[in-house]
């Protein structure tokens, strides 16, 4: 699905000292399966999902994503692929303090009002969240929860790839250990890529990509 | 695909802190709405006084100078009086055939004071004989209304739009402040020019007249007299329909136009910068939605649209709710404030409601300029992240 090459990403280019977040490695990521980035922090790991999902440039090299070259696609063909054929949870869960959970997961659907209405209501009965819980905001809901809003906002689309970045971070084991299990089953027939630091939720990972100081280490790297 | 952020979100999440901008900005559009009515009542009120009663009569005073009275060495002041009088008349006898005037004659007048909400009006009134009253109010097209014509010395008939703005009573006295107890008030007459008529009663210090009875197409009697030779300077007054539009242009309209013009530009002025302030802050407020519909695909145009139309729901609730409060302000104003003091006003003004719009889209305008720097920083959650 992802063709990676030679992919470099300088931050402070116009500066003396420029910083490597990424240092010109090749990556190839499969269709499917639950794959694992993880490093210590700065070691480029949340660099590399940005670029793969098109919320950064790469300053040099090429991503092809399904044969389309995504360094040299336009705004508005990223903004598609963004809304279309990917999903993202990120650390924190950023839902729309003011809306309530259903309306957090609809904000991102792309069919009709009523169709992604219901839509959204299956996905979060499917997530464990209670009819109702549907309609409290963010604030009235717990950390693990509005985690799994997030994530329902991710699939909405039924998007080809997911990217997580630290989709744990803030939560407590129990529910650490459930996000992954919702982010497995999801993996059965799509790409979900997860970016942590923490190795011990990539126990299910289908293989995980060990980066170090922008570079994928290719001695700590893992396939299943 | 649907590509629009819905605006309706915000607003129906956000009742209380929408509701107090939508709230706001009817209050806005009320205090405007009325604070224009309240100053249009003047001039709305003063219409029949200079632009109807113009119509039918008009005040002349000819100096001797001006009627070729010329003082010759030996003229006694009862000669001079004498010739001014015999030129007055001619004046009157030669008016008396220009196509238009049906009557001239030379009188007594009464003022009369019109008050209303800003400012006041004082017009002249004729004195004339009882018995040729009802052939006056035939020609300014008044009628009696209530109590009678005048019988006897010192009687007026007086419009019952002043009787209103006066607080007068049949019985009591016309202008009393002015006149002591000399007019009585016998009668209310309704005419289009507010007329009153009374009886005289010794002398008045509020001048003598040559009153022409006319009709509308006299309109400049400057020009009639010039017309009859009669050249006016500095010591003439000529009270005609040119004259009251005059007064009205510069003294009422122009007036209470500017001050509207005033109130309008300090309201905008203040409600822009109030408005701004308010934006700037809410829209830092809520940068991390805007940076996730950016990150999970939404256009900068998609969130610039949801936020034109929050801010077009928001301006046209206030809009519309600031219209129906202040058109049901208005008729309650004018019922009891305005009409039970004699005035009148318009309740629906179109082109106020145009002004206030016009201000609305003139702040929507001016707050294109935060709305479209914080589009323009607004960035994927990676850059917060980082």
């Amino acid at each position: 699905m992802f063709e990676v090459k030679r992919i470099s990403m300088i931050y402070d280019m116009e500066t003396e000292e420029k910083l490597y977040a990424l240092k010109g490695f090749d990556l190839s990521l499969p269709d499917k399966g639950l794959i694992g980035i993880i490093g210590p922090s700065g070691s480029g790991k949340s660099t590399l999902m940005y670029c793969l999902s098109t919320l950064k440039k790469p300053t040099d090299g090429s991503i092809l994503y399904n044969g389309m070259e995504l360094t040299t696609a336009s705004d508005a063909e990223r903004e598609k692929l963004r809304r279309r054929e990917f999903g993202f949870v990120f650390q924190k869960h950023y839902l729309v303090p003011y809306m309530s959970a259903v309306d957090n997961v609809m904000v991102a659907g792309i069919g009709k009002e009523a169709d992604t209405e219901k839509k959204a209501k299956d996905i979060l009965e499917e997530l464990g969240i209670k009819e109702r819980e549907f309609s409290k905001k963010p604030a009235k809901l717990s950390g693990g929860q509005c985690q799994r809003i997030a994530i329902a906002r991710a699939v909405i689309n039924d998007p080809k790839v997911i990217f997580a970045d630290e989709p744990t971070a803030s939560l407590d084991h129990e529910n650490a250990f459930n996000v992954m299990k919702i982010l497995k089953a999801y993996s059965e027939d799509r790409l979900v890529l997860v970016v942590t630091h923490d190795k011990s939720i990539l126990k299910g990972s289908d293989r995980v990509i060990e980066m170090w100081d922008g570079e994928i280490n290719m001695a700590g790297g893992e396939e299943r | 695909m649907r590509s629009e952020l819905s605006a309706w979100n915000y607003v129906r999440n956000n009742k209380r802190s929408s509701g107090t901008l939508i709230m706001a900005l009817a209050l806005v559009f009320v205090a405007m709405y009325l604070i224009s009515m309240l100053l249009l009542t003047t001039t709305e009120s003063f219409l029949p006084v200079v632009r109807e009663m113009p119509k039918k009569l008009a005040y002349l005073s000819v100096s001797a100078k001006s009627l070729g009275v010329t003082v010759k060495e030996g003229d006694t002041e009862e000669e001079l009086q004498a010739e001014y009088e015999n030129k007055r008349n001619e004046l009157i006898e030669k008016l008396k055939k220009v196509p238009g005037i049906e009557n001239a004659y030379y009188t007594q007048i009464i003022v009369c004071l019109y008050q209303s909400v800003m400012g006041q009006i004082v017009y002249e009134n004729p004195l004339i004989a009882a018995d040729d009253v009802p052939r006056f109010l035939k020609h300014v097209e008044a009628e009696l209304v209530e109590g009678s014509l005048p019988a006897a010395d010192g009687e007026v008939l007086v419009d019952r739009t002043i009787m209103k703005n006066r607080g007068y009573r049949i019985g009591g006295y016309f202008m009393e402040e002015a006149y002591g107890k000399t007019f009585r008030i016998c009668g209310v007459i309704s005419s289009p020019g507010m007329v009153c008529v009374g009886t005289p009663m010794g002398y008045t210090n509020s001048g003598w007249y040559i009153v022409t009875e006319k009709e509308e197409t006299v309109r400049d009697m400057t020009a009639v007299l010039n017309d009859l030779g009669i050249v006016t300077g500095d010591a003439d007054k000529v009270i005609d329909t040119v004259d009251y539009e005059t007064l009205f242009e510069r003294d009422f309209e122009g007036v209470f136009g500017k001050i509207l013009k005033v109130i309008y530009l300090v309201v905008m002025v203040f409600l822009a910068f109030t408005v701004l302030i308010a934006y700037i802050a809410h829209m830092r407020g809520r940068m991390n939605e805007y940076c996730l519909y950016m990150s999970i695909g939404y256009g900068r145009s998609a969130v610039y649209g949801m936020m034109m139309r929050e801010m077009l729901i928001i301006f046209g609730g206030g809009a519309i709710i600031g219209l129906v409060v202040a058109l049901s302000g208005g008729a309650l104003m004018q019922h009891l404030l305005i009409e039970a003091r004699g005035l009148s006003c318009r309740v629906i003004m179109p082109e106020q409601i145009f002004y206030i719009l016009a201000s609305y889209c003139f702040i929507i305008g001016i707050l294109q300029i935060p709305v479209v720097l914080s589009i323009n920083t607004v960035r994927t959650i990676d850059a917060i992240e980082e």
